[in-house]
């Protein structure tokens, strides 16, 4: 348990230090020298610095590649399961508030979202906005919002009708206040617990579109589509344009699981004495 | 062995039973319960004895280890609990209070167990005589699946279930919530036990339905000469069948005594104290001096123009869609109860009482008093002005001009809000006076004063106050919002009895110096008795009997008032 916190607390490090501590900046085209495309790990570049694992086959440094493209993954996945727990929270506690056809509107939303393939959302989202970070984002958050909705609601609605829910309409509080200052604190818990592990989904989900070369520009690479770079390599036994990337991205969504079903185990209010 | 000889021999002059060995005898059990923050004790030094075709009753408040002394004998503690030290000895051999499995053929055969949620205790997926029929078949393998059948009907018939036969196949939905104990009751029977331990039995019961549920439970310790520890936090059960009683708190025996030397002639002050709680019905004999002024008060108190008049209103239960509606699950269905033509007049500054028992429409009818609930028909006009009652309350303007307290307050408060939060938001948007200002902090503060409850408290949050607490928190806020009628809907069912009489006696004293009008919904006769001029009567869905208190209770010839008055046992009575 403490050996993934540490590792995602070391992979959230150098994400942020990112600029600080990589070798290159990727993103610069002026710091990559194409005529080293695909060295080997151990290569000494021109820039005067090791290529510890390589170049891809833009002859960017595979060590600097990881390091921009763990921010990449980490801010998609992160602003993306926050955004969609805002929306999916406030949908189903206000789906359980209201009722009626506020109710029956967001929760066929709902199904209509859970009943499709989460990819195949994301693909229609991203073909149809077009590609970049910010609508990757948006597709994720389209994606991630339905289990939030779905699991907020089923808590108000037994929150609804406890009698603290009547009293709060009995002062003739303003409808806002009793949704978010009676209602949302206490129906959130149980998915709130959802949150880390979303982020995992997102992690993988990101990197999965990025795959498909459907994510970020192909300028800006992030784990994901790092990985997808070195793909047509591997045939050749240039392994180390894939290989790196994906172990990183295998790492990070580990941990982020573990750490999550940790932090979910602990605030699950059953395993509280209340 | 010499010790438990000697104990014995010191406890003699409690219980007058030593002659043959007791059946059952807990000696100086102490349990407690390990946590991560320590070690709490539960039971300190319990000792009792329990002869054949006895019933003993526990009794207590919450807290005070009743249930687990229970579970103990049972073998159904949790594996936090851990017994440091005593021993429980069943017919002369000694159990393990830890243990199913070592005493399995012993507890479930010979000591059964009835609970009070005689939901939960039946499988709603299995008709009931298969459940009686397999429980027999457990505990008695050599049964033929006929004789286990025939011994079924006969459980179910010695239980009072009419027509055993017919119903053997019906499901446990279809049966009422005294029938249902009653076959949990037979499931109990079942392998002839000599102990029944039965854990509030009749709690969930309505007052007239527990009486025959108790009545039976004697009739069958009679009968058969099983024993029975009921554990109860009733005086009003204990007094009706047990022979003795353990009275207990925090874990101590306070008590023992034959039951009618505990009624009588209590020596301990909590005994006391706990029997003095109990809300007493006093029925005026007629032509009693006094009772002829009652009518003319209330009738000069109806002459006077009344703050509140409920005209026909009436509810039907949630019809069961086969439109668009149901289908895309539109439309909420909650569990409603029919009202039909029901009317109420609440004179001014009067404290009116609903009794009935669950069903009968009487917590329906405050809602919709109070603007949460829309009926089908039906108006309510209160100081001049009227109201719809098929519109919802927040659109007619009906809703925050009544205020409610609720049963029960461990869900009636905002978990997330200090007491404090709780209270100004219901002077700033329930009053409308002082926002958040100076005024409405002391405005918080003085009703904590005169409901009796520490300031410091205002910083809190619910769970941190006791359940008395709590429900005083709830008087005050309703009380702030300055509402000119309160409902009160069973404000004292989910309390201790020593807390009840506590929150009774505010309730009354607050109202009436406020000037206030209020509607207090019950099924206890003694405490509507006790707070309210007039009463009105449900019985499903239906005004049944009304008047003032008075003639209600003493002259009122309505059957069904009638029975409600004999359900309440006789010792608290006068």
């Amino acid at each position: 348990m403490t050996a993934s916190k540490v590792l995602l607390a070391s992979y959230i490090l150098v994400a942020i230090a990112a600029p600080l501590i990589a070798p290159q900046n990727p993103y610069d085209p002026l710091q990559i020298f194409g005529w080293e495309a695909s060295s080997p790990p151990g290569t000494m570049g021109s820039g005067g610095y090791l290529y510890l694992l390589g170049t891809d086959g833009l002859g960017r440094d595979i060590v600097s590649t990881i390091l921009y493209g763990l921010r990449i993954s980490l801010v998609v996945a992160i602003v993306s399961s926050a955004i969609a727990a805002l929306i999916g929270l406030t949908a189903g506690v206000s789906a359980a508030y209201f009722g009626k056809w506020v109710d029956a509107t967001i929760m066929r939303l709902v199904d209509l979202q859970l009943s499709l393939p989460t990819i195949l959302i994301a693909l229609i989202a991203i073909v149809t906005l077009g590609p970049g970070i910010d609508r990757i984002i948006l597709a994720l958050v389209i994606v991630q919002w339905a289990t939030y909705a779905r699991i907020a609601r089923g808590v108000a609605l037994s929150e609804v009708k406890k009698p603290y829910m009547d009293a709060a309409r009995l002062m003739r509080l303003p409808t806002s206040r009793v949704i978010f200052r009676h209602l949302l604190p206490n129906s959130i818990a149980p998915a709130i617990t959802l949150i880390p592990i979303e982020v995992g989904h997102a992690v993988a989900l990101e990197a999965t579109l990025s795959f498909l070369g459907l994510g970020v520009p192909i300028d800006k690479p992030s784990l994901g589509s790092a990985v997808a770079n070195g793909f047509q390599y591997l045939m050749t036994g240039q392994y180390w344009i894939s290989l790196f990337p994906g172990l990183a991205l295998f790492g990070l969504i580990a941990c982020i699981n573990l750490v999550g079903e940790d932090v979910r185990r602990n605030l699950d209010p059953r395993s509280q004495t209340r | 062995m010499t010790m438990e000889r000697a104990n014995t021999a010191k406890r003699l002059p409690f219980f007058p039973y030593p002659a043959q060995s007791p059946l059952l005898r807990v000696d100086k059990l102490s349990l407690r319960y390990v946590s991560r923050t320590g070690p709490t004790a539960i039971l300190s030094d319990v000792s009792f004895e329990l002869g054949r075709g006895e019933i003993l009753g526990v009794i207590g408040e919450s807290g005070a280890g009743k249930s687990t002394v229970g579970n103990a004998i049972l073998g159904l503690l949790a594996p936090e609990f851990e017994q440091t030290s005593g021993t429980i000895a069943f017919d002369g051999k000694v159990l393990d209070s830890m243990s199913v499995g070592e005493c399995e053929a012993l507890r479930g055969k010979r000591i059964s167990a009835i609970f009070q949620d005689h939901t939960a205790s039946l499988d709603p997926l299995m008709s009931i005589g298969a459940q009686v029929e397999e429980t027999c078949l457990v505990l008695d393998p050599s049964l033929s699946r006929g004789a286990a059948r025939a011994r079924a009907i006969d459980l179910l018939a010695r239980v009072g279930i009419p027509e055993p036969e017919r119903r053997y196949r019906s499901y446990p939905h279809q049966f009422s919530g005294g029938q249902r104990q009653r076959i949990v009751i037979a499931i109990a029977l079942a392998g002839s036990p000599d102990i029944i331990i039965a854990d509030e039995p009749t709690s969930a019961l309505d007052a007239t339905v527990q009486k025959q549920v108790l009545e039976l439970l004697r009739k069958l310790v009679d009968e058969t000469g099983v024993s029975v520890i009921l554990v109860t936090h009733d005086m009003g059960v204990v007094s009706e069948i047990t022979d003795r009683v353990l009275v207990m708190r925090k874990g101590h025996v306070v008590e023992a005594d034959d039951t009618a030397a505990i009624l009588d002639h209590p020596r301990h002050d909590y005994t006391k104290s706990l029997l003095a709680a109990v809300p007493r019905l006093r029925i005026p004999a007629k032509g009693e001096s006094g009772e002829g002024v009652a009518p003319s008060s209330g009738e000069t108190a109806t002459v006077e123009r009344p703050l509140l008049v409920a005209e026909a209103i009436s509810k039907e239960f949630m019809p069961q869609g086969f439109g668009l509606g149901s289908v895309l699950g539109i439309g909420q269905k909650r569990p409603g109860f029919g009202l039909r033509d029901v009317g109420i007049r609440l004179p001014r500054g009067t404290i009116t009482g609903i009794v009935g028992e669950s069903g009968s429409g009487k917590t329906t009818f405050g809602r919709i008093l109070a603007g949460l609930d829309t009926a089908h028909e039906g108006r309510i006009v209160i100081g001049g002005h009227s109201f719809e009652a098929a519109t919802s309350g927040r659109r007619s303007g009906l809703l925050g001009r009544v205020q409610m307290i609720f049963q029960d307050p461990s869900v009636s408060l905002n978990p997330r809000l200090t007491i404090a939060e709780t209270l100004e938001e219901s002077i700033r948007f329930g009053a409308r006076v002082g926002s958040g200002d100076r005024s409405a902090t002391e405005a918080a503060g003085a009703m904590m004063d005169r409901l009796g409850l520490a300031r410091s408290l205002l910083a809190r949050h619910p769970h941190q106050l006791s359940g008395g607490q709590k429900q005083r928190v709830c008087i005050a806020r309703a009380l702030l919002a300055n509402p000119e009628i309160i409902v009160a809907d069973e404000p004292t069912s989910a309390l201790d009895v020593s807390v009840q009489a506590e929150i009774v006696r505010l309730l009354k004293e607050t109202i009436s110096e406020k000037g206030m009008t209020m509607v207090f919904i019950s099924h206890d006769l003694a405490i509507v008795q006790a707070m309210c001029s007039a009463v009105y009567i449900f019985k499903n869905g239906r005004v049944e009997d009304f008047g003032p208190s008075d003639f209600i209770f003493s002259r009122s010839d309505n059957p069904y008032t009638r029975t409600l008055i004999a359900a309440r046992p006789e010792r608290f009575t006068c």
